[in-house]
């Protein structure tokens, strides 16, 4: 058995061959233009139309104020209703994109406002100031990886990837860093099926989403005449809240305790912590506030106090940075508010978004007055 | 360890480093110590079935060799049934304590022995047989070292899911190595690759269907879901098979071992004679070599030779799967034979004659793994009816993608069939070769069916 010619020819052409598809892998997905076809109701077309939106439309003239969330910000935050509130000495922005974390939201800010300087606020939604774990912990959410396909760098393959605990998820979330095509396999194959559809489609959404999104006036259904037996735990629903509601409901009104374990905490430091880190020696403020958490809380359970330890005890202390009270919105935890368990409806969101633009208003001195955070 | 696993591609990486930089005598010993770890990765202590299998089969053959008569004789039948003990306990155990219950006290409940078949018992017991009876026909010396004898049993790249190649293939090799040419290298490359693709575009693809209809028939009705759900099975055990033996057989190429073809297109075949020349071609040649011919094979007049046909069909069946629809399946498979051999001899079906008759085959082989595949007897009652009287017609279980990727991979086979297209491509320039292989991976990249690893078919048996 001696003789290494042959195979290490093959062995050196087997490599060539890989750093071939790697560049052509490269060449499809990283060069910017697949993103122009991607599927707008992906969860990398939502990112990246955001991101779009963001990098093409002139700077204001005020100051900008960028709005950081999941789907309840997108759903509940109307920025040109804020815009009007503060009488257009901001322009409000509305980056609440469904189903995004914290983990996301790090790798979105770093592309949106990469001078770290274009916004004179950013605003992150929390949905709960608490740091105690609860269900649905995001540190093994490998989806997060969809959203960011488009943005993650080389450089931040093993970066991302080591923030997911399980071995089988983080050698997914490396492979599919590394070679894009693998988190975009549905969305090419979909576009493949119908390019016809796909190509206007998405042409529409990058060019008029903005105006569709601003266009929209929120969901109608209401929850209202829900209430809740708190000491047996049972819900009694409204007429005509379907079973997929009801459950949504119950999970975020009567959430399951789970054991503490620090992970929520922990995953904090790192993501919002980096965000912090990120906007270290910028101008730009960043301000934190807790959402409405549930059309009904359970005042015993979940009392609304600001944490004295934990992560935004921490980033309260850090320059620029404001935490709201926590029961800044907490008038707004109720049915007649939200359209589910999770989204503040029609009536809930003009009340929302006037009182955070006030309360931004306010930080960021433009209020006679009213300059300075609640804490 | 899964082929499809990136523990797997690890492996190979570091085997495939290791074994061309470690001195001449080292390599043997790796790639047994490699074999015994790729086994153990799924239940370690079954490794001891293996190396008591081979310790038997081993000492076996070298007394055989040595002696005359009766004793030699007396080794054999000590490795045979050593082998098939081992099979029969782990594989029919269960199946044949049912059986017998089911006669001696019909009705009664059954409770199974809580036995879990050791991975690829089937191959690495067929192998070995082969070689020990090899021995005694005196067509094959007797291994001397232990460790040379271990690693053609054990060879990680065939030993899970065949192909079941012969001593004498293997040896020829592993005595007389050579590394392989570049050329060698990059056609082993190209039949993973061709491998993969099989399994995690196309396999998997038609998976999703047939797992589908076949967790419970009776949910969807009709003539064309049931002939829509037993294509999507037959397409998807052809590709997940012989995906796994592409992937074998490179991977083999890649070390410097040439293993045999076992699947050439077989839903081309004008005939079911045909399709089991071309179908999991190394088991065909296994059962041909030691059990048709064994119990007589054509040499005993026409009605003996149907008899063999049908009894190797059925020994082929049972090999599949404890249950009563793989001996079904071999009777039935058996039969076709038979009837086949009956109205046309040995006449070679060529010409345009051949379209109607591969349809027919395609077919009738069609309706052969509703058997194999429905979970139960009942089950596959219930489908062969749905598909000839049905409870109307009602619609196709296979997506129009699937439709496409079914007609693309047939025109494939058939423009390598008469053409040889994959082969010419093989041969062409190595810029040629090298997009071919960019495209192939990124086919992988974009087109696997689905995130969940789905495992081999020939896994379970």
């Amino acid at each position: 058995m001696s003789g290494l010619s042959g195979a290490a020819r093959g062995a050196i052409w087997t490599l060539l061959a890989l750093a071939a598809f790697f560049a052509t892998d490269s060449l499809l997905f990283r060069s910017g233009w697949y993103d122009a076809y991607l599927e707008p109701d992906s969860s990398a077309g939502s990112l990246e139309s955001e991101l779009h939106w963001l990098k093409v439309t002139p700077k204001a003239r005020v100051p900008e104020v960028l709005v950081v969330g999941d789907s309840r910000v997108a759903e509940g935050f109307p920025a040109a209703l804020a815009d009007s509130t503060v009488e257009r000495r901001l322009h409000f922005w509305n980056f609440g994109v469904a189903g995004t974390t914290p983990r996301v939201w790090y790798y979105a800010l770093r592309a949106a406002d990469p001078t770290r300087r274009r916004f004179a606020a950013i605003v992150i939604a929390m949905d709960n100031y608490s740091d105690a774990d609860s269900f649905g912990l995001s540190e093994d959410r490998i989806s997060d990886e969809n959203y960011l396909v488009m943005r993650l760098g080389l450089g931040d393959c093993i970066d991302f990837a080591s923030s997911i605990n399980s071995m089988t998820l983080r050698h997914r979330a490396l492979f599919g860093c590394l070679f894009r095509g693998v988190l975009l396999r549905n969305d090419v194959q979909a576009f493949l099926a119908h390019p016809e559809k796909r190509i206007p489609h998405a042409a529409d959404w990058w060019k008029n989403g903005l105006a569709y999104i601003s266009g929209y006036g929120g969901k109608p259904e209401s929850l209202r005449a829900l209430t809740v037996d708190w000491r047996n735990r049972a819900i009694r629903f409204p007429a005509g809240v379907d079973d997929a509601i009801r459950d949504q409901v119950k999970r975020f009104v009567l959430p399951e305790s789970v054991p503490n374990t620090g992970a929520l905490a922990r995953y904090r430091q790192r993501w919002l912590g980096g965000i912090l880190d990120l906007y270290k020696n910028s101008p730009t403020r960043l301000i934190f506030l807790q959402l409405p958490r549930a059309p009904l809380v359970d005042p015993e359970a979940r009392p609304v106090t600001r944490p004295t330890t934990g992560f935004i005890d921490s980033a309260a202390r850090r320059p620029r940075t404001e935490v709201l009270p926590g029961g800044t919105f907490m008038d707004l935890e109720r049915p007649e508010y939200f359209a589910d368990g999770l989204h503040l409806n029609r009536d809930g969101r003009p009340i929302f978004t006037v009182r955070l633009a006030q309360r931004v208003d306010s930080i960021l001195g433009f209020q006679a007055g009213k300059s300075g955070a609640a804490r | 360890m899964l082929f499809t696993s990136l523990d797997f591609a690890v492996f190979l990486v570091v085997v495939l480093a290791l074994f061309y930089l470690l001195p001449k005598p080292a390599r043997k010993y790796l790639l047994l110590a490699a074999s015994l770890y790729f086994y153990m990765a799924w239940i370690p202590r079954y490794v001891a079935i293996l190396l008591l299998l081979i310790t038997i089969d081993y000492l076996a053959a070298l007394w055989i060799e040595s002696r005359e008569g009766a004793r030699r004789h007396a080794a054999l039948v000590v490795s045979l049934c050593a082998n098939l003990g081992m099979l029969g306990w782990f594989k029919y155990a269960n199946f044949l304590r049912e059986t017998w219950l089911g006669l001696v006290s019909p009705g009664a409940h059954f409770e199974p022995l809580a036995i879990i078949l050791p991975l690829g018992i089937s191959f690495h017991t067929f192998q070995s047989m082969s070689y020990v009876i090899d021995v005694s026909r005196k067509k094959q010396p007797a291994i001397r070292s232990y460790v040379d004898y271990a690693l053609f049993v054990s060879f990680f790249p065939q030993l899970v899911a065949g192909p079941i190649v012969r001593a004498e293939e293997f040896f020829a090799d592993y005595f007389h190595w050579r590394p392989p040419t570049a050329e060698e290298w990059q056609r082993g490359c190209a039949t993973i690759l061709t491998g993969y693709i099989k399994k995690l575009v196309c396999a998997d693809q038609f998976s999703l269907v047939a797992d589908h209809y076949f967790a419970n028939p009776s949910a969807l009705p009709g003539i064309i879901p049931a002939w829509t759900g037993a294509i999507a099975f037959g397409l998807q055990i052809f590709f997940d098979f012989s995906g796994y033996t592409d992937i074998a057989i490179g991977v083999a190429l890649l070390l410097g071992f040439h293993f045999p073809e076992n699947f050439r297109r077989p839903y081309l075949s004008a005939s079911v004679t045909e399709f089991w020349r071309r179908w999991h071609m190394t088991l065909s040649s296994w059962l041909r070599d030691y059990v048709y011919i064994s119990l007589g094979g054509n040499r005993k007049g026409a009605w003996r030779t149907r008899a063999n046909l049908i009894l190797t069909m059925l020994l082929g069946g049972l090999w599949h799967g404890a249950s009563w629809n793989f001996v079904i399946w071999g009777g039935y498979h058996g039969v076709l034979l038979s009837i086949e051999r009956l109205v046309w001899g040995r006449e070679k079906r060529t010409g345009l004659m051949r379209i109607p008759l591969a349809v027919l085959t395609f077919l009738l082989v069609t309706i052969g793994w509703v058997f194999f595949r429905a979970k139960t007897l009942t089950a596959a009652v219930y489908v062969i009816g749905q598909m000839f009287a049905g409870q109307g017609a009602g619609r196709s279980l296979l997506t129009p993608w699937q439709w496409r990727l079914a007609i693309l991979t047939l025109l494939i086979a058939l423009a390598e069939e008469y053409w040889q297209w994959l082969t010419r491509l093989a041969q062409s320039s190595v810029w040629v070769r090298t997009a071919a292989a960019v495209i192939a991976l990124l086919v992988i990249e974009l087109f696997t069916a689905t995130d969940q690893s789905i495992p081999f078919v020939y896994f379970q048996f």
